[in-house]
């Protein structure tokens, strides 16, 4: 299975047509379960990381990445989580493939890419953040800039993508809608996890926690408890 | 449900932003239906607290203008925006003029004015509504037409909202729980809950969250935000709708809920979903 995908595809294809055949909204979202579950085992069995990213895994992206455009929540959860379990080839045809129109895809997209973690969807989530018409889209970007993956990359090059994720969540807590507000919170918590005490921003992260959860603190109270408990889990006991 | 939370947050986002001072200006003209019906809405939108403008709303609600067809915009439609407003606003003045239009012939200012009532909290209202629930056919369709005889959703759910736990009030909501329009049940399972803390209402609530019908679905979920039970937790989480209205759910959950499970859990889901 790490060696090659030929397996795996080959238990992918009749997942795909199920999807592509499904004529009924219950119908799509039991396909799309299906095909995501198939997706997922796949990643789990190849422990190499390696997804499939041929012209047959581009069939899965490409099917999924339709599904995402269907109004049908149930079917987009889980397109979702299948995109998320293809990982990093999916990120191009997903970038590719952003519906000016269609806000309620956008958000799902915008979901995925955040899911997946990759830094080439750093452009994208900070303008989705600050300037997406959807509330839904702003909100995914916000989760997602606190959760990208950067072992991968050097030290210096980590600390430039923290701090222009850290600058777009600051922009996002001046936000209109309660829900961005609360998601920039849950990505401040999650950036500032991930980054050194020492390193510049870290302070300026705090500190908009603090004015989002403090006296007066944001008018949404749920937005208060949740970055509350951000700091609580920041300053707290966890780490030194 | 109270359904108006994402229109508003659309208007918020297309408006134009306008200046306090404007939307007041536009309000009190007459001339321009489509001014002062957007300035109607920007004022409780924002929660303006000029001194003019609960006056100015007051007026706008007392004067019925006559449908004009050619403006775009519904019958009575100034006045069904100012009592929208006023119910935002807070201030209990504004509560014998919402009585007098519970009173109108037209059933959709009746329900803005229903609504807004149950926003202010106002008990002075209870009998009324309870007249109106009571009256003959009242959940029966009107002629020709998909509504109701009264807008029965709005008056239940305002006297959830009121909550003033008699048993004639309790009585006056009851049949509504085995209406057969699953929105209507839903709001009367919601008022009851409100008004009894009887769980059973809330497992009614949550049978509504399997509703074939995404439409009812929404208002399922929305009516358990507005309860705040948060035995509805998992169901809600497990629901096929979008996430942005699990979110505002969860948020009353929050808000409105006690423990178990705590806080904490609750939050827990939320980030999932965002």
């Amino acid at each position: 299975m790490s060696k090659t995908a030929d397996d795996g595809l080959g238990l992918i294809r009749p997942w795909i047509r199920a999807v592509e055949r499904a004529d009924s909204a219950d119908g799509l979202q039991k396909a799309t379960e299906n095909l995501a579950g198939a997706l997922a085992a796949l990643a789990k069995a190849d422990h190499q990381g390696e997804s499939p990213c041929d012209p047959e895994g581009l069939d899965a992206i490409d099917c999924l990445l339709q599904v995402l455009g269907f109004n049908n929540p149930g079917a987009a959860v889980a397109a979702v989580d299948g995109v998320i379990a293809i990982g990093p080839p999916a990120v191009e045809p997903l970038l590719g493939s952003l519906d000016q129109r269609n806000y309620g895809a956008r958000a799902w997209a915008v979901r995925a890419l955040a899911g997946i973690g990759d830094v080439r969807g750093l452009d994208l989530l900070e303008s989705a953040l600050s300037s997406d018409i959807g509330p839904s889209v702003r909100r995914a970007a916000a989760r997602g800039l606190g959760q990208l993956r950067l072992e991968a990359l050097p030290q210096i090059e980590q600390i430039n993508v923290r701090q222009r994720c850290l600058d777009a969540l600051l922009g996002g807590g001046g936000d209109g809608e309660w829900v961005v507000r609360y998601a920039v919170a849950v990505g401040l918590e999650r950036l500032l996890l991930g980054m050194g005490r020492a390193e510049p921003g870290h302070r300026s992260g705090l500190q908009a926690l603090q004015e989002l959860a403090g006296e007066p603190g944001d008018d949404t109270p749920v937005v208060r408890l949740r970055a509350g408990l951000a700091l609580s889990r920041l300053t707290g006991g966890a780490g030194c | 449900m109270a359904g108006t939370a994402d229109l508003d947050s659309a208007m918020a986002t297309a408006g134009e932003p306008i200046s306090e001072q404007e939307a007041l200006q536009r309000l009190r003209q007459s001339e321009d239906q489509s001014d002062s019906y957007y300035a109607a809405w920007w004022l409780g939108r924002m929660r303006s607290r000029h001194p003019e403008t609960v006056p100015l709303l007051r007026a706008a609600l007392r004067r019925r203008q006559p449908r004009a067809l050619s403006s775009g915009v519904e019958e009575n439609a100034v006045a069904r925006n100012a009592a929208r407003a006023l119910g935002k606003l807070g201030d209990p003045q504004a509560i014998p003029d919402l009585l007098a239009a519970l009173e109108d012939e037209d059933d959709g200012l009746r329900e803005a004015a229903a609504r807004a009532l149950g926003e202010l909290r106002a008990s002075e209202a209870v009998s009324p509504i309870c007249a109106r629930l009571a009256s003959d056919q009242a959940g029966q369709p009107l002629p020709n037409s998909l509504r109701l005889r009264e807008p029965c959703e709005a008056l239940i759910e305002a006297l959830g909202d009121i909550g003033v736990a008699a048993a004639d009030v309790v009585a006056a909501i009851q049949p509504f729980a085995t209406h057969e329009r699953p929105l209507i049940r839903s709001a009367a399972a919601r008022a009851l809950f409100q008004l009894t803390q009887d769980r059973r209402w809330g497992q009614n609530l949550i049978e509504l969250l399997e509703h074939p019908l995404l439409q009812v679905r929404r208002s399922a979920l929305m009516d358990l935000g507005a309860v705040g039970w948060r035995a509805a937790l998992e169901p809600i989480r497990d629901t096929l709708a979008e996430n942005s209205l699990k979110l505002i759910a969860l948020r009353g959950l929050v808000e409105r809920g006690q423990a178990p499970p705590d806080t904490e859990t609750v939050l827990r889901v939320m980030d999932d979903l965002l």
